[in-house]
């Protein structure tokens, strides 16, 4: 057999089992569900365009009122419905039983608890042009004069940074894509770590290891579960946006393709490292049990870099963000926020991937190590030192072991 | 035909194996007994490749073996190893092909070797489903499902009920007739005198005794003298010149010879004393010849 036709065995296995398996289907099932809140829940949220506020109108300028009120509603940003009332009570009436926001005229407005910031900006503006304009005719001035004093061309807005909805879009884009990625390298990390151990609790591995070097078994296992990770990933990222875009969440930009192809192209990289470290943790475990303190150290190392990478988001030229560049296990989940931000050069992208690259060169050759050390390893943790001191995985148990083991009698 | 020559292995401190070896030849069944830690696994993990030895060669049809040998092996651990989750046709299907065979062969041998171990209406249930019993055969099936020329199995004995222990010994017979090399070790040593046609006994990584299992019983200690005499009486025995006792089996006293002693004394001291319903001479039994051996 070839090493490409063990690797595959092993991982169409790896395959096979993992879609079967009940975590998986559940775990799957959390995820999407929490990818199409995120995706769905802005749009339900949000409010349907500018506020629109209900007021009435009474007494004697009401005419000048309900004229005046939509055009300083739409200076204010918000929206208003004028309702033309018989008097004072009937607006008392109304906006106590919560069919008007205010009832303005005869110098006052009635509200039910107070007058917010913007309702008041509204009630009030309309009420001094309104006076002020009966006040410049009195004194003669011509009505269009008096509206144009009363009235000027509002203020135009000169942003020295201004941030464009698209680019909002783009950083909720990335940002949503970097919580994918994180939660996809964890996850599948963490099944790597899992399916070694478990290998080594069902004594399995004996058998494995008997059949195929530890080297394309290992790789074999991180092919596998990798090639599911990423078949989720591009799921995820497909009905995610799928969903976004259909719910009217997020208009999506036209980097959107790229953003997510960096994304899953990251995710392969970012995997081959991890799930070579979780590889290194499963083996160092001999039960389900011990994976929690081996793993440890790599859940830290992979929350490190997330937050590295929520740190570039908000700064992508930062300090952190310049180191967590080239730093392997930071690189995969800071990279792609950085590129959407224009905020790296094409040669740094390049200096990272190769750093990663080499790094997945050297993590490999340690996990296929402890691998093939810690796998008949069966009782207790393994320290790393004695893994890879040995040359072959039968080697680390001792006649006294065996002496152990011995379950029958003569 | 298997060869292990002058195999030596050490961990730390300890020594393993002290230049062991052995052969198993085709369509034979060997024997492999010595106390725990005498250095049985330690061998067949050095056979299998699963341990490097430190010197000494594992040959395989006459030349140093191959992975490629290795992976036709059939190799049942100590440490019995299934995926509890996977079903058993297709644990079987997956150890087959990593040994080499193709898709829809592996699939047909699966099937009928789970057929002819008795799992054929369960082979569709995952392992874990399985009684312990079972998952045993499991196991065997997924050493034998290649047929391969080399079978190892390290304890296949252990944790069988009699049914199984008849089971297994007769799948073994199978393999034999048609050529196989079987080397298994074992605590159960009337089984092992039973199925063997060779043996080789360990002590401290060392072979102390090795041959064909009638060859190895005579060579090694004193023929015995089994006598009984009507009404069980014994202390006739106790204090012949020419022989002593050794033990009492039943009715029965089971005396060695001294140098110089004569077996037809004996019998005349035996009839002297009361009347003879029995008088056997054996060579030792493996089990007594094992006690004598390991802790010589």
């Amino acid at each position: 057999m070839t090493r490409l036709q063990i690797l595959r065995l092993v991982a169409g296995r790896e395959v096979r089992e993992r879609i079967r398996s009940k975590a998986f289907r559940i775990s799957s099932g959390v995820s999407l569900a929490f990818i199409l809140a995120v995706a769905i829940l802005p749009s339900v949220l949000s409010d349907d365009g500018p506020t629109t506020y209900d007021v009435g109108v009474f007494g004697a300028q009401s005419d000048a009122l309900a004229g005046r009120l939509p055009a300083v509603a739409e200076l204010g940003g918000v929206a208003v419905d004028v309702r033309r009332l018989g008097d004072v009570a009937e607006g008392r009436r109304l906006v106590e039983a919560g069919d008007l926001d205010a009832a303005v005229g005869d110098g006052q407005v009635v509200v039910e608890r107070e007058l917010g910031v913007r309702l008041g900006f509204l009630v009030q503006e309309a009420n001094r042009q309104v006076l002020g304009e009966a006040a410049l005719a009195g004194a003669g001035v011509r009505g269009d004069v008096a509206g144009q004093a009363l009235m000027p061309q509002p203020l135009v807005v000169r942003a020295l940074d201004p941030e464009s909805e698209a680019e909002s879009d783009r950083e909720g884009l990335v940002f949503f894509g970097t919580i994918l990625l994180y939660g996809q390298l964890l996850g599948f990390g963490y099944w790597v770590a899992s399916g070694v151990v478990e290998e080594k609790a069902s004594r399995v591995v004996e058998i494995l290891l008997a059949k195929a070097p530890p080297a394309q078994l290992l790789a074999g296992k991180v092919t596998g579960i990798g090639v599911v990770g990423l078949v989720q990933l591009v799921a995820f990222v497909v009905i995610g946006l799928a969903a976004a875009a259909a719910a009217g969440s997020v208009e999506l930009p036209p980097e959107t393709i790229s953003v997510a192809a960096q994304v899953v192209g990251w995710f392969v990289l970012g995997f081959a490292f991890y799930a070579c470290l979780f590889a290194v943790g499963g083996a160092m475990a001999s039960r389900v049990e011990e994976l929690q303190s081996t793993t440890t150290p790599l859940t830290f190392l992979a929350m490190g870099s997330f937050f590295a990478a929520i740190t570039t988001g908000s700064d992508p030229s930062g300090p952190v963000a310049q180191v967590a560049t080239f730093l392997p296990f930071s690189a995969p989940m800071v990279l792609p926020i950085r590129v959407a931000a224009g905020e790296i050069g094409l040669g740094a992208v390049l200096l990272s991937v190769a750093i990663v690259l080499v790094s997945i060169v050297g993590v490999m050759a340690l996990a296929a190590r402890v691998y093939a050390g810690g796998a008949l390893h069966l009782r207790g943790q393994l320290k790393l030192r004695n893994a890879l001191r040995s040359d072959r995985g039968g080697d680390k148990r001792s006649p006294q072991d065996e002496r152990v083991a011995g379950t029958t009698e003569g | 035909m298997l060869e292990l020559i002058g195999l030596t292995k050490r961990y730390g401190d300890v020594v393993a194996l002290d230049g062991l070896s052995m052969m198993v030849g085709p369509g034979r069944i060997h024997g492999f007994v010595g106390r725990n830690g005498a250095g049985k696994t330690t061998t067949m993990r050095i056979t299998l490749g699963l341990a490097s030895a430190d010197a000494g060669e594992v040959r395989w049809q006459g030349r140093p073996v191959t992975a490629a040998d290795r992976r036709g092996f059939g190799y049942m651990p100590e440490e019995r190893g299934l995926y509890p989750k996977m079903t058993a046709l297709d644990q079987i299907v997956y150890f087959a092909r990593l040994s080499g065979m193709g898709g829809p062969e592996a699939k047909t041998a699966a099937a009928a070797m789970l057929e002819s171990i008795g799992l054929g209406e369960r082979s569709g249930e995952p392992v874990e489903q399985l009684s312990l019993g079972n998952q045993q055969r499991c196991q065997l099936a997924a050493a034998l499902v290649t047929s391969p020329a080399l079978l190892v199995l390290d304890e296949p004995f252990s944790g069988l009920d009699p049914v199984g222990v008849d089971v297994l010994a007769g799948v073994l017979k199978t393999q034999v007739d048609q050529g196989t090399a079987v080397v298994y070790s074992s605590h159960q040593l009337d089984l092992v005198e039973r199925l063997s046609d060779e043996i080789t006994i360990i002590d401290g990584g060392r072979v102390v005794a090795a041959g064909a299992v009638a060859a190895v019983r005579r060579s090694r200690g004193v023929d015995r003298l089994k006598v009984a005499l009507e009404g069980g009486r014994t202390a006739w025995a106790d204090d012949l010149p020419g022989a002593r006792v050794v033990g009492h089996e039943g009715d029965e006293v089971v005396l060695e010879l001294l140098d110089g002693g004569d077996d037809q004394e004996v019998l005349d001291a035996a009839r002297h004393a009361g009347r003879v319903v029995s008088f056997r001479r054996e060579a030792p039994t493996l089990t007594e010849l094992f006690r004598e051996v390991v802790s010589s």
